[in-house]
């Protein structure tokens, strides 16, 4: 469903500003996947995916107003309003801590076996970079960003000392950022 | 904090992964704003995380486009034709207080408390089940790593139970092979039965080969070297025979160590084991 035609950024603020359906359609279809993508991993589940999606695009559709371009790009805005949407939703739906623990359990638990990836996601991109990272630099990396996880949370997790865990989280996009030049 | 120290201390990272505390966050938002190059790092990270998180993305169900659409479209009417006004003024005649009588009152604590009371079970048995949840999938887990095994034993059986059928056959003849002066604690043995033909061999003790060499079986007939065929590398398990290729006649058996795949004849000065046939 892609438009025949390509917006830049500021286009699409423009358009959205002034709230012209066709821009959001556009804008739909561009990034919708990335931002479901986001909502699937934090979730793990299709159902309150899509409805995580839905919420973040009414979300955009009425306070685009106050992104702000100073402050970074319409993507970085929109990732972040899915990722704090979806880890609310995680949280309202499991808002104890042990629960939230066991959801990570269950993901440390999917590390150990072959790279599980979820079945829809099969980019040969992905698995060569998940394949180089190690187990810890995977789970640290999902942990802080998919299941919002504080230090203190990771150094549990991951029984390390809590003096660490920036270190290692260092090392870990250090490592990504060198693979990713090579996708 | 200086500019370099911003960016070796880890905080860029964390900022980007989400990992960095509200007062890191506010540290660091800062930094962007006096370094330029503090800000560029930052963005540089920013993208490289995007790129990541973009890996995952999925096409999110074919419905949901028009689900979408159409809430922002109904949204929009609703705007321009001031039903949201609508809306609130209806929703401040519901606010209006009520005075409630009698049995009334009554039944309503009454629901409420038990409404409380269901709530209550509702999470506990909620609890339950994920804590069952749990068992099942560790037991699960445990049944897995078990069937494993023992399906590696009932293969590592049936290999061994078939050596010792070879074995026990009384026409074979067993040749033990001893180290030669260079190897003198290598040991091997060869099986050979006198009517069929067959030849297998049976590794005591030769040291694991390098990976671009393999073991090779010679019979000596008529003072010449035959070749007999390759050891499967890795089958070191000294119950284990492996069967050779079948000779009718031969005066002695030797293993050397020849390039992988085998020579076409022996490289004397690596023989580890030889036996005299006799």
């Amino acid at each position: 469903m892609e438009s025949a035609f390509n917006y830049t950024e500021s286009e699409l603020v423009q358009g959205l500003r002034a709230k012209d359906q066709k821009v959001f359609g556009y804008l739909y279809d561009r990034y919708s996947p990335a931002l479901y993508g986001v909502a699937l991993k934090v979730l793990n589940d299709e159902g309150n995916a899509s409805d995580v999606l839905q919420e973040v695009f009414v979300k955009i559709w009425r306070n685009i107003d106050r992104y702000d371009d100073s402050k970074g790009r319409l993507f970085t805005w929109m990732l972040n309003i899915t990722r704090n949407t979806a880890i609310d939703s995680l949280r309202s739906k499991a808002h104890k801590m042990d629960q939230k623990i066991q959801d990570i359990g269950d993901d440390v638990h999917l590390y150990t076996g072959n790279l599980t990836v979820h079945p829809s996601v099969d980019h040969l991109g992905l698995s060569k970079v998940l394949e180089k990272l190690t187990k810890e630099q995977r789970i640290i990396i999902d942990l802080a960003y998919y299941k919002g996880c504080t230090q203190e949370e990771i150094s549990k997790v991951l029984e390390i000392p809590l003096g660490t865990v920036k270190t290692r989280m260092r090392n870990a996009i250090i490592q990504l950022r060198n693979l990713l030049k090579l996708v | 904090m200086d500019a370099s120290r911003f960016i070796s201390s880890g905080l860029v990272e964390a900022y980007v992964s989400k990992l960095a505390t509200p007062a890191e966050t506010q540290e660091l938002e800062r930094g962007m704003v006096v370094y330029p190059e503090v800000a560029a790092a930052v963005d540089d990270c920013q993208h490289d995380m995007e790129q990541y998180v973009s890996l995952y993305a999925v096409k999110p169900p074919a419905y949901l486009r028009q689900q979408i659409l159409s809430t922002v479209e109904t949204e929009e009417e609703a705007r321009h034709s001031n039903a949201y006004i609508e809306e609130t003024i209806a929703e401040e005649i519901y606010t209006r207080p009520v005075r409630v009588h009698g049995i009334w009152r009554w039944t309503a604590a009454a629901s409420i408390i038990l409404l409380a009371g269901s709530v209550f079970l509702g999470y506990t048995f909620y609890n339950r089940y994920n804590d069952y949840k749990i068992r099942y999938e560790n037991l699960l887990t445990q049944n897995n790593t078990l069937t494993a095994n023992t399906d590696l034993y009932r293969t590592r059986m049936e290999e061994m139970s078939k050596s010792l059928h070879i074995m026990k056959d009384p026409a074979m003849k067993m040749i033990k092979m001893p180290g030669t002066q260079l190897f003198p604690d290598a040991m091997a043995t060869v099986y050979w039965n006198a009517s069929s033909k067959e030849v297998f061999v049976l590794v005591n003790n030769l040291p694991a080969p390098a990976a671009d060499k393999q073991y090779q079986l010679w019979a000596i007939v008529d003072g010449k070297p035959v070749d007999m065929g390759m050891l499967e590398p890795g089958n070191a398990t000294p119950e284990l025979l492996q069967k050779m290729k079948s000779i009718s006649a031969a005066e002695m058996f030797a293993i050397t160590l020849e390039k992988k795949g085998g020579s076409a004849t022996p490289t004397s000065d690596q023989m580890y084991v030889a036996g005299k046939a006799g």
